[in-house]
């Protein structure tokens, strides 16, 4: 028979084994729900070249950043081959920016889908670009018709001590209806659309789509705009 | 006091007399995994069948009929529906009323068989009806949801170590927040009426079985087929919303949202048989000579707690259909676009949220009740006053509900009557603190856990209780509301209290469910890993919520951070402490300690019967002449 | 002269009080009576003030207050509560047997009935508090009803902008003027979401297709939040924007500035 010190040592080994155990489960989850986050889904990296005089007097670095809206989340190639959720539309190629801090951003945005209404009309409002527009194939504009908005790009972040402020909103036109596909291409022609804003100093921020394309959700702001990596995403300032 | 010698061999029913064997049959080969199987194939074969109506080519828009949200909803609700009455019919449960509609029942063979007459282990897995069984199926299904929840909350509290939200996304962090809470509230109601309500409280009133042997089996296997239906929320997107489900956005939800759904009203069906078996055994089979005023005060507040749910749950269940046939049928109850309103929603949630947190409150507290008295060596002071206790917070719970709804904006006009009635709760609320610091007036103490969890109880409840105070005060609420004061509050009462009783009532019972006794080094170091940690934690988080961080939110200001580390800090420990107890129950349920008929000298019933507890609990009912609390030397 | 024996006679109630403070137990009581009454009080004068944010208004001012006092006032109960637990667990006995047996006290009418009334007391005290309160804040917004500046406030997933109907802007940041009573109609053009302007202490939600009224008079200048308190989706945690209460100079100043861009910013 064991003595009494062995089988208390034993029954002492045996909650250890069995702590480390359940925390190797809890470990096991967490890694899980962490690479289900796609916290490292693919991020679009704005590039310094040159510098720019903004209306402010100010010489910044100018960076420059590309994206894309799709009608067809198939398009925007980045949801796997067979396109993610079919009839969901996307950005792409990137769904997170990375900016530099205190530098002039020119954005420039190929947009393909249709649209119909806002929810709500201040979101057809250009706010928080430079000179208070944005520029569609040439042309500047400070607003659009609350119905002629396919997505926005809205930029926002936690009013927090340890970041600037930053808030862009970007309405960006619709596709008109009925229009083909160009010849040798599966989109549209759509539209380009180029706005620039002043980064502020470090920090985490959001966007996310204004335009309700959830179709057949209350308010069509659920499936595809609650989804993470279609129509929202972040934006690190560095 | 007189301890029998415990010897398994002696009573154990399957040595002591021949038992007859039912012929193989039907009943005889069902199981859980014959259960499982039934169940999985009623559910894929709906989900299937609902797939292919709605991609037919025969429907109009059908390449739309998939995608559109309406119709998944319609298939997944149906398919999680099909797998519970799969299953039910799979394990047997629908074998009485089968023989009903053909004029027939269950022989006395069969119903000795289903209550595990001589039965092995294998009967845990089984339809049995016995209330033993099923005490004990409800401890490991309790147990297994705390640990899912608890795991959950392991996960919140680490993205919200520092801000910045960097260990899950936004959407997998609100999952996290909303199934964790539904998961901890359908553990926490369950909590004490399960495992003790069903093994215990029959024997505490010198029953042999609760009223309704069958129905009681089916409460815990309807439960049990809600847990890999809520399980499934994980796997079809996760839920937008809290436990609280609010509508419209649990409209606008993702499928994920049809799990929780189902899950409610599957699980209300569950407490509602229970509530009723309850009720009906108490009020009905209690041993003779246990008037009411000797009844123990456990089996009251047990009683008084699924009576109260019994109007409350169906509430929620009528809410969760509303929002099941918006989602599918596109009804608008809570649609304003055509004329419906998320106050509905608010009003019908809270209607059974408030009476429901004292659903879950009222066993824990009544447990500690028992075990104050035992431990004390003293009466139950004023057992009056414990009863008028539970029924003045059960009666006026019903009139408090929209205190949930100060700031909503629904009706202004009522916050005033509403902060009334909220107020005055705390007046029977308060007679259950007097009746325990009573009971410990005088007395010397015995340290075990039991009493431990008494003085835990004490100051978790009276910071959980106080802290209401402040919420249900209008113009306090106009800061309080939405933010982290409330989920500190609450989770004191929760979990500091209704948790701190039932943990402290395990380890009353555990003897008697289980023949061992509860490890004592583990019992100890889990309780005060768990109780330091617990106030570490959410001291922490009315620091956080009174400067002003909003709840349920994934990423917040950098002025929390400091709140939010020591709150996370807390949570740690809570988890290593819940390891440790759990490791402390599965070693001491198989190796422990074995426990004397009735090591803590205890007068109720329970702890007249050896163990294991033969099928029929009492070789002759007992007659009852007293209250149980007769401890105590005659005072002068 | 007659000889009184001591013992016919009753003890004074000076006498009866020294008698029972010898009591060892009600001296511990006592002791921890005191130390956790002061600790509670203590608590609620320091901590609040200092946890809770920047007074911008009078409605939170009164939410302040109402957490320090009622901590203050509820202290002794706590008090009392812990004094008699604690007493209870430093007496406490290891064995494997149970102790001997307590009194056997079963109940005590007159503590019951006492406790009962404080406990009723107390609820009073705090339920004319809260109204009294509620009714300060009613009258005020009454009063000011006609100098009250409107602003429509509406919530979105997962934004906040801020129409100022007489002045023609919208916004998404929630500027306003100092010493001015405001008026703000919430509602949603989604799902539920609850405004809530921290610093100023009020709060309400936002419904689709209603408008919820809250009032409010900003009397400090300086920035404040504005958060939603109401889970609403992914992005809940992000649905926050920045406040201003300025002078009147600077608002005015503010106000053409926007227009100027178009009158949305």
């Amino acid at each position: 028979m064991a003595s009494p010190a062995t089988s208390q040592s034993k029954t002492a080994i045996g909650a250890v084994i069995s702590v480390v155990v359940g925390i190797l489960v809890v470990a096991a989850v967490g890694t899980t729900l962490h690479a289900h986050s796609n916290l490292d889904a693919p991020s679009g990296y704005a590039k310094v070249n040159g510098t720019i005089v903004a209306p402010d007097g100010k010489t910044y670095p100018h960076a420059f950043i590309n994206d894309n809206v799709f009608a067809d989340a198939a398009d925007s190639k980045i949801h796997g081959s067979s396109g993610g959720h079919a009839g969901w539309p996307s950005y792409g190629p990137y769904i997170n920016l990375v900016l530099p801090a205190h530098t002039y951003v020119t954005m420039t945005m190929h947009v393909y889908d249709g649209g119909e209404k806002l929810n709500t009309p201040y979101f057809a409002s250009v706010v928080g670009t430079v000179g208070g527009t944005i520029n569609i194939d040439g042309k500047n504009v400070s607003s659009l018709p609350n119905d002629g908005v396919q997505h926005t790009f809205t930029l926002h972040g936690l009013p927090t001590s340890s970041q600037d402020p930053l808030f862009v909103n970007v309405p960006l036109p619709k596709t008109p209806e009925g229009q083909q596909d160009e010849p040798g291409s599966p989109l549209p022609k759509g539209y380009t659309v180029t706005f620039s804003f002043i980064t502020g100093g470090k920090g985490n921020y959001v966007w996310n789509c204004e335009y309700p394309c959830g179709d057949s959700t209350y308010q069509s702001f659920g499936a595809v705009m609650g989804a993470p990596g279609y129509m929202n995403g972040k934006v690190t300032v560095i | 006091m007189t301890t029998l010698t415990h010897n398994p061999a002696a009573s154990d029913p399957a040595t002591s007399r021949p038992v007859p064997q039912p012929k193989k049959s039907l009943i005889t080969r069902l199981h859980m995994g014959t259960g499982m199987v039934v169940g999985i194939v009623f559910c894929w074969g709906t989900y299937f069948v609902l797939r292919h109506h709605f991609s037919s080519p025969y429907r109009i828009n059908h390449d739309e009929g998939l995608t559109d949200s309406h119709n998944v909803n319609i298939t997944l609700l149906a398919s999680m529906f099909m797998w519970c009455l799969g299953f039910l019919i799979g394990i047997g449960a629908l074998i009485g009323p089968f023989r009903w509609l053909i004029g027939k029942d269950l022989t006395a063979e069969e119903q000795l068989y289903l209550a595990g007459d001589g039965q092995d282990w294998k009967r845990y897995f089984r339809y049995c009806t016995d209330h033993k069984v099923v005490g004990i199926q409800y401890l490991v299904g309790v147990m297994t949801l705390l640990g899912a929840g608890g795991t959950m909350a392991m996960m919140i509290r680490t993205n919200l170590v520092t801000p910045g939200s960097h260990f899950v996304a936004p959407h997998v962090y609100n999952s996290l927040v909303g199934l964790h809470g539904i998961t901890m509230i359908i553990a926490l109601i369950i909590v004490s009426t399960g495992p003790f309500g069903n093994f215990i409280m029959p024997i505490m009133i010198g029953a042999a079985d609760m009223a309704f042997p069958r129905l009681n089996a089916l409460s815990w296997w309807v439960l049990f087929t809600a847990i890999p239906v809520l399980c499934s929320a994980w796997f079809l997107g996760g839920i937008p919303t809290g436990w609280t489900a609010y509508a419209p956005l649990s409209t606008q939800a993702g499928p994920g949202m049809n799990a929780f759904l189902a899950t409610i009203i599957i699980f209300a069906l569950s407490t509602a048989v229970a509530g009723a078996n309850i009720t009906t055994t108490v009020v009905a089979m209690r041993a003779k000579g246990m008037t009411w005023n000797r009844v123990p005060i456990f089996v009251v507040g047990a009683t008084i707690s699924v009576a109260l749910a019994v109007p409350a749950f169906p509430t929620f269940m009528a809410a969760m259909i509303q929002t099941g046939l918006d989602r599918t049928f596109a009804t608008g109850f809570y649609d304003a676009n055509v004329g419906g309103s998320g106050w509905l929603y608010a009003n019908l949630f809270w209607i059974m949220g408030h009476p429901e947190v004292y659903v879950i409150l009222i066993p824990g507290v009544a447990a500690l009740m028992e075990i104050a008295p035992v431990f004390v060596r003293k009466p139950l002071f004023s057992y009056g006053a414990a009863i008028a206790g539970f029924a003045g917070i059960a009666g006026l719970s019903i009139l408090v509900w929209a205190h949930h709804m100060y700031m909503s904006g629904w009706m202004p006009s009522l916050n005033g009557p509403f902060m009334v009635t909220t107020e005055f709760i705390s007046i029977p609320t308060g007679l259950l603190f007097l009746v325990l610091i009573g009971t410990m007036w005088r007395g010397r103490p015995w340290m075990k856990l039991p009493m431990l969890s008494v003085y835990a109880f004490i100051w978790d409840f009276l910071i959980g209780g106080i802290t209401g105070i402040y919420l249900s005060d209008v113009p306090a609420d106009n800061y309080l509301h939405g933010s982290m004061y409330v989920t500190a509050h609450f989770h004191y009462t929760l979990m500091g209290a209704a948790l701190t009783g039932a943990i402290g009532g395990l380890a009353f019972w555990f003897p008697k469910m289980t023949g061992r006794m509860l490890n004592e080094r583990g019992g100890y170091i889990s309780f005060w890993l768990v109780q330091i940690g617990f106030n570490v934690l959410f001291l922490g988080m009315f620091l956080s919520g009174a400067e002003g961080q909003p709840r349920r939110v994934a990423d917040y200001a950098q002025i929390f951070a400091h709140a939010n580390l020591i709150s996370t800090a807390g949570a740690y420990s809570v988890g290593l402490g819940a390891l440790i107890l759990l490791w402390s129950i599965i070693h001491s349920a198989r190796s422990g300690k074995i426990a004397p008929m009735n090591p803590w000298g205890s007068k109720t019933l329970e702890w007249t019967v050896p163990y294991p507890v033969p099928l029929v609990n009492f070789d002759e009912p007992p007659v009852v002449t007293s209250d149980p609390y007769g401890y105590g030397r005659s005072v002068k | 002269m007659e000889h009184h024996d001591d013992e016919d006679l009753k003890p004074t109630p000076g006498e009866r009080v020294k008698q029972v403070l010898k009591d060892r137990d009600v001296r511990q009581v006592l002791f921890f009576f005191v130390l956790f009454t002061a600790l509670f009080s203590i608590l609620g004068l320091w901590a609040y003030p200092r946890w809770m944010p920047n007074i911008m208004s009078k409605e939170m001012r009164g939410d302040e207050s109402i957490m320090i006092w009622f901590t203050v006032i509820s202290a002794p109960i706590a008090g009392i509560v812990l004094a008699f637990a604690m007493e209870s667990f430093i007496d406490i006995q290891k064995g494997d047997t149970p102790p001997e047996d307590g009194p056997a006290i079963s109940g005590h009418t007159s503590t019951v009935v006492i406790w009962t009334a404080l406990s009723f007391l107390f609820c009073t005290v705090a339920i004319v508090w809260g109204m009294t309160e509620m009714n300060t804040w009613s009258q005020d917004a009454i009063a000011k009803e006609s100098s009250a500046m409107v602003v429509n406030v509406t919530g979105a997933q997962w934004n906040w902008s801020f129409n100022y109907p007489a002045q023609g802007i919208t916004t998404h940041e929630l500027n306003l003027p100092v010493n001015q009573p405001i008026t703000f109609n919430v509602t949603s053009d989604d799902v539920n979401h609850s405004f809530w302007p921290v610093e100023l202490g009020v709060k309400v939600d936002a419904n689709r297709l209603a408008i919820t009224v809250v009032h409010v008079t900003p009397d400090k200048i300086g920035p404040f939040e504005v958060k939603c308190a109401e889970l609403c989706g992914i992005y809940h945690a992000y649905m926050e924007t920045n406040g201003q209460v300025e002078t009147r100079a600077d608002f005015d100043h503010w106000v053409s500035t926007v227009k100027a861009q178009g009158g949305a910013q």
